[in-house]
């Protein structure tokens, strides 16, 4: 099955980040394909390369990770600027794009997820 | 293609997800896509009239609702429950809606192959 995802919250203030990131690798883990993932609003914060948490999980390499084994994870470039994140502070292997990626992953989905409060 | 529900549930102005699922509903409703959009919950404030945030620095929301038929959204469903819970009715609204019961929205929600939560 082809699975979309959105997460609408932004790392460590929330657990739809972490959520969403486990819920890929399980759906990975049985086969699943991943539509694709769509970091709007705060979640954008996700792409941020800086991320360096002292003694916990990075959700910037944990999501950069993803991308890395081939998901596609778009983070929305106007929330970006709303956040004053420019193109060079995203970590390599999540995307900007606007909300033409969002409705292409939800026509490519079979299921859509939205993780958020 | 299925449809997709965006379901309105928080209040407009106290955080963004009202303001994003709107824009959310303007892009997706632009490729075309079949949108339904449903308010819930505190979500029903964001179509009651005479809104003037301006004191909030922000920009009154409740009057973009009624022009989204020009961009291809033209279904909207309040869930009568939390309007009526919130002391409103139709006649506070922006714009005509079709109103739905407990049932209703679940049976809505259960028609729409994606359901976008804000």
């Amino acid at each position: 099955m082809k699975i979309g995802i959105m997460v609408l919250e932004g790392p460590y203030q929330h657990q739809a980040a972490d959520s969403a990131y486990h819920f890929v690798k399980a759906a990975l883990a049985r086969g699943h394909e991943i539509a694709g993932i769509f970091l709007f609003t705060d979640a954008v914060n996700v792409s941020n390369r800086f991320i360096k948490p002292p003694g916990e999980r990075n959700i910037a390499h944990m999501f950069d990770e993803l991308g890395q084994q081939g998901v596609d994870i778009v983070a929305c470039t106007a929330c970006a600027k709303f956040r004053g994140m420019k193109r060079d502070l995203n970590v390599d292997n999540i995307r900007l794009s606007g909300l033409g990626a969002l409705a292409e992953m939800i026509q490519k989905s079979d299921r859509f997820v939205t993780f958020g409060d | 293609m299925s449809k997709v529900a965006v379901l309105m549930r928080k209040a407009p102005y106290g955080s963004v997800y009202t303001a994003e699922g709107f824009r959310a509903v303007m892009g997706i409703g632009i490729f075309e896509m079949d949108v339904a959009l449903a308010f819930v919950d505190d979500g029903v404030y964001a179509l009651v009239k005479d809104q003037d945030p301006e004191k909030l620095d922000m920009q009154p929301l409740g009057e973009g609702f009624p022009m989204l038929p020009e961009f291809g959204v033209d279904e909207f469903y309040v869930h009568q429950p939390s309007l009526e819970a919130r002391g409103l009715s139709v006649d506070d609204l922006v714009m005509d809606v079709q109103l739905l019961d407990d049932a209703g929205l679940a049976k809505l929600l259960a028609e729409c192959g994606t359901v976008m939560p804000f």
